[in-house]
This record gives structure tokens, C-alpha cells and sequence, in this order.
């Protein structure tokens, strides 16, 4: 555990002392708040209600979520440092998960800064405290997955660069997977798994504030397959 | 102690050591020697546990590279190639992180950074970022990390590469120091590096171990290392390689150097066990030229370096 905690740290310190975690975090702040006040009209639609403030997150993650994860390992490899840090007495699922918890650290610290937005609106009427605490939830649910997704990206990249667009590309595809079906005429079965595949479809339920265990289990699964890929890509590039 | 056993590592299709097998004692100082691509860092890959070996097997300190990987990484201090490390960590804050992964905490890591701290000379520059250090500091950082938990081996990849003259000395000074006890096995292609630390030396060229021992061990094994250098005077410089290198007991001439008032000093290298002194003396005696010196010398390791790997590349 205290590998693990070591790890987390240093990948959040590294956040901070470059530009990265300041980008990440500013980006975030402004386009959701600016996407939920301005274009998404929250004063116009007079309902006490953040549904329109959550229903971005997923797209804005797309870009949002690779930035954080991209040099993750790729940086490691090019900078040399991987062989340092693959050579100290840590298991690589001790690796993964102080990278993981790092990078989580990051997002965390962001949705955290986030939440003047319902405490800036809380007066203006009957917001259900229990319904925002389900979007938040399902928010960082689905952002764990993005990250898990994102860090086996950039294990599997040469270089920063492109760990950041295939991280675009994936997220794009697995977030939007579910809109094919009705742009394509698929066959009942293929859209249905098309439609259970997309992140979007699972967030949908919290978007509106329900925890539905089935929707928060099928993040933490992927969540966990990502890591899981991603300690045997380390364990076998040994091999290579 | 480092034992390697016929060990083999391919890359796709580029085998980058080929059935290299030696043993590293307690103690002791050894020099991994070659050329760049020799297959120096792949080996020390292995033998750190960053890379598993395609086959044979290898151990240190008793623990399998392949079977018990981090009881190895456990007792090896590892300097990579160019010293990586965080660029954006100060050099304290980066010790801390690895003793912190290590398994180190309070007052032994406290202990443990202010040793290698002092012991590579890091105070000046402990609060530094490590981005905006010298080479010869962050060479200095990578020993420090290297050496950070007291590890009974070390294994250490051009530990002086890029380094200024007067930071060579100090660094090796630190090794030779560090070899009293421990196990160090540090990779290098500078020849002088191995003679000047090295208690023996394993020549690596296209993969292959080929050769091993004291460096005059690798020159009696060769039986061809002396070289007689010979000065002449009244012979014109021209005909002096056909009728040297024709003597019995001369395996060949490797220089002829004309230096003037029609003296010339000719490097000859001596056939296995042979002394040619007297042949050389007797022939210059029948064609009327003076001898002005004769002297033996040993072959430097650089000779050897070079006769070796160029007889056996591409084989």
C-alpha cells in the first residue's frame, strides 16, 4: 500500500508542477460552466435542476480525460525513467494502480472545484441534494473508467502525442457508440450491444440523479479490466 | 554475486545477446566492455529484471532473474543509460519518492538520503529541480538513487558518460570505494574506465561474450599480445615492412613510423611465445643498419579491444 500511495503522489505532484493539472483544471471549469449558465440557457429553463450542467461531462471528458493520462506511461518510456521505476521492487499492479490513483487524485481534485456551481445555484430553489450527490457519483465512475481507459492507451503509445488522440478517438467511440444504431439501420441485437457498450447510455441514469447499481458495477468492471490489461501489457513488454 | 548462464534475449528478429554466460564475485569491480550495440544494456536488462531473458537463466544473489524478480530488484542498485530520472522532481523530493518505493520510511530513509546525499556530493543542489541540473549532477542523482537502499550489487551503465574530466575522477573514486563491498558490474566503452577500476573485464561484441579475465589474462589467452617496438637507423622506411614482417617470430608489422634523420621506429606485433629480438638484431647487423632500441611492451587493452571485435564481427 505504501508503494501504491508513494506512486499516486508523485504522479499528482508531477501534475502540478507542470502546466498540465492547471490546463486540465481550468478547461474543465470553464466550458461546463459556461456550456450550463450561457448555452444550455439554466436560467431560461427556471427548473431547479443540474441534469443540463451533468449531460457535458461525458463530452467534455473526451478530451479532457487523455489529457490527464497521456504521458502516464508514454513519458516514462521516453524520458527513460520507466526503467527506473519498472526496476524498483513494486509488482506492476502496484505501478498501475499508484498511476491510476494519481491521475484520479487530478480528477477528483477538479469535480471537487466544481461543486461552487450547485452551491452558487442551491438558493435559487428546491435542488435535491441526494439527486446531485448521484451525478457527482456517476460522474467520477465514469471517469475512473476514462482514465483506466486512457492510462492502457498510453502504455500501448511511443509518445505523448499520440496517447492523447487515440485516448480522443476511443473515448469518442465508446462514449457516442450508442447513437450508430439509430444512424445506421443495424439488426435489433447488434444496436441493443452497441447501445449497452456506450458509456453515454450508462451515465444516463445518473445524469438524471438515480444510482443504479447496474449502470455503477459496469463502470467499475471496465474500470478494472482497463488495469487489469494494463499491468499484463507491463508484465509482458518484459517479454518483448 | 552475479551468475548469467547461456543467456539469450531476442528482439523480434535482432538477437541482441547470444548465449552469454559469466559469474561476478562478491567484491568485486567487473567491466563490461564493446562497442555501441554490443549488447551491454540488454544484458544489464536482464540482470536488473527490467527485461526477462528469451532463454538461459541468470542470478543474483542466489535469486533467478525469471522465477524471483523482486527479490532481485531488492538487492540491486540500478543506474540506467543517461541516468534518467524525474526532470521535474528536485533531487531531493526524487530520493525520497525511490527510498519511498522501496519500502523505506522515517528515519532510515532520512538516514539513508543523508548518506547518499553526502557520499555523491548532492547537498549543493538537493533542493534543485532536476531539470535545471548539470549532467555530472544528475549522473550523480542516478548513482544516489542507485546506491539509496545499501544494496549488495550494483549494476551501472556508462556511469561516466558525459561527464568533464575532473567528474570522471570523483565518480570513479566513488565507485572503486563502493566496490570494497559490494558487487559492481558497470558497463562502458571507454578503455582507460576498465583498466583504471576494473578488477576484470567481459568483452562483449555482437551479443557474444568474448573474452573474460584480468586484461593480462585476456592478453596470455591471446598469446599474441606483446609488441616489440623496434628503432632503426640508416634503413629507408619502404622496404622495412616486407623485410620485418618475413623475420621468424613476427607475426606482423602494425606501425612503421618514419622519424626523420633517417631514423624509424616500427611496431612489431610477436608471434605466440615467440622473441624475435635476436632475429631483428642479426637481420639488421647483415643489412648494415643500426639498432637503437628494442623494447617490449604489453599490449594495451585498447589493442586487444580492437583486434578482438574486429575479428569477430559479423561472425
Amino acid at each position: 500500500m505504501g508503494r501504491i500511495i508513494a506512486i499516486a503522489r508523485r504522479e499528482l505532484a508531477a501534475y502540478f508542477a507542470t502546466p498540465v493539472a492547471y490546463i486540465v483544471v481550468i478547461f474543465f471549469l470553464v466550458i461546463t460552466s459556461g456550456w450550463f449558465f450561457f448555452v444550455n440557457g439554466f436560467f431560461a429553463q427556471d427548473a431547479a435542476s443540474l441534469r443540463g450542467y451533468f449531460s457535458l461531462w461525458p463530452i467534455v471528458f473526451i478530451p479532457l480525460i487523455p489529457a490527464i493520462t497521456m504521458r502516464s506511461w508514454a513519458e516514462e518510456r521516453r524520458q527513460g525513467t520507466a526503467e527506473i521505476l519498472l526496476t524498483l521492487p513494486a509488482r506492476e499492479r502496484e505501478l498501475v494502480l499508484g498511476k491510476f490513483f494519481g491521475s484520479l487524485a487530478l480528477l477528483l481534485t477538479t469535480v471537487l472545484l466544481t461543486v461552487a456551481v450547485p452551491l452558487s445555484v442551491a438558493p435559487l430553489g428546491f435542488f435535491e441534494p441526494g439527486q446531485i450527490a448521484g451525478q457527482y457519483v456517476g460522474a467520477i465512475l465514469l471517469g475512473c473508467t476514462g482514465l483506466a481507459a486512457g492510462m492502457l492507451l498510453s502504455a500501448l503509445s511511443a509518445n505523448q502525442i499520440s496517447a492523447f488522440l487515440l485516448g480522443v478517438v476511443f473515448l469518442l467511440l465508446i462514449t457516442m457508440i450508442g447513437q450508430i444504431p439509430s444512424a445506421l439501420a443495424l439488426p435489433g441485437w447488434l444496436a441493443a450491444a452497441f447501445t449497452w457498450l456506450s458509456l453515454d447510455y450508462h451515465f444516463d441514469s445518473f445524469r438524471k440523479g438515480v444510482l443504479d447499481s447496474r449502470d455503477a458495477l459496469f463502470f467499475i468492471v471496465l474500470t478494472c479490466v482497463f488495469l487489469y490489461i494494463n499491468t499484463k501489457v507491463l508484465i509482458l513488454r518484459r517479454f518483448r | 554475486m552475479i551468475q548469467a548462464d547461456s543467456l539469450v534475449k531476442r528482439y523480434g528478429s535482432i538477437e541482441a545477446v547470444r548465449g552469454v554466460s559469466f559469474r561476478v564475485d562478491t567484491g568485486s569491480i567487473v567491466g563490461l566492455l564493446g562497442p555501441n550495440g554490443a549488447g551491454k544494456t540488454s544484458l544489464m536488462r536482464i540482470l536488473t529484471c527490467y527485461h526477462f531473458p528469451t532463454s538461459g537463466a541468470a542470478s543474483v544473489e542466489g535469486h533467478d532473474v525469471s522465477a524471483q524478480p523482486d527479490q532481485v530488484r531488492r538487492v540491486v542498485g540500478y543506474l540506467p543509460e543517461n541516468a534518467p530520472s524525474y526532470d521535474d522532481m528536485k533531487a531531493g523530493d526524487f530520493l525520497k519518492f525511490i527510498g519511498s518505493v522501496r519500502g523505506m520510511s522515517g528515519a532510515r530513509l532520512r538516514a539513508r538520503i543523508d548518506w547518499a546525499v553526502e557520499t555523491c556530493g548532492l547537498s549543493p543542489v538537493f533542493t534543485r529541480e532536476i531539470r535545471k541540473l548539470s549532467r555530472g549532477y544528475r549522473q550523480r542523482v542516478g548513482l544516489a538513487q542507485a546506491m539509496l537502499h545499501d544494496p549488495p550489487v550494483l549494476i551501472l551503465d556508462e556511469p561516466t558518460s558525459g561527464l568533464d574530466p575532473n567528474q570522471i575522477l570523483e565518480i570513479r573514486g566513488l565507485i572503486r570505494s563502493l566496490g570494497q563491498s559490494k558487487t559492481v558490474l558497470l558497463s562502458t566503452h571507454i578503455l582507460q574506465e576498465v583498466e583504471a577500476l576494473c578488477r576484470r573485464v567481459l568483452i562483449l561484441n555482437a551479443g557474444k561474450l568474448i573474452a573474460q579475465g584480468t586484461s593480462e589474462e585476456i592478453a596470455r589467452d591471446l598469446k599474441e599480445g606483446m609488441v616489440l617496438t623496434v628503432s632503426i637507423k640508416g634503413a629507408p622506411p619502404q622496404g622495412l615492412h616486407e623485410s620485418l614482417a618475413a623475420l621468424p617470430g613476427v607475426r606482423g608489422v602494425s606501425a612503421v613510423r618514419a622519424l626523420g634523420d633517417e631514423r624509424t621506429e616500427v611496431d612489431l606485433a610477436v608471434a605466440a611465445g615467440a622473441d624475435p629480438s635476436e632475429s631483428v638484431y642479426d637481420w639488421a647487423v647483415a643489412s648494415g643498419h643500426k639498432i637503437l632500441g628494442l623494447s617490449r611492451q604489453k599490449a594495451s587493452l585498447e589493442e586487444l579491444f580492437s583486434r578482438l571485435t574486429s575479428e569477430t564481427t559479423g561472425g
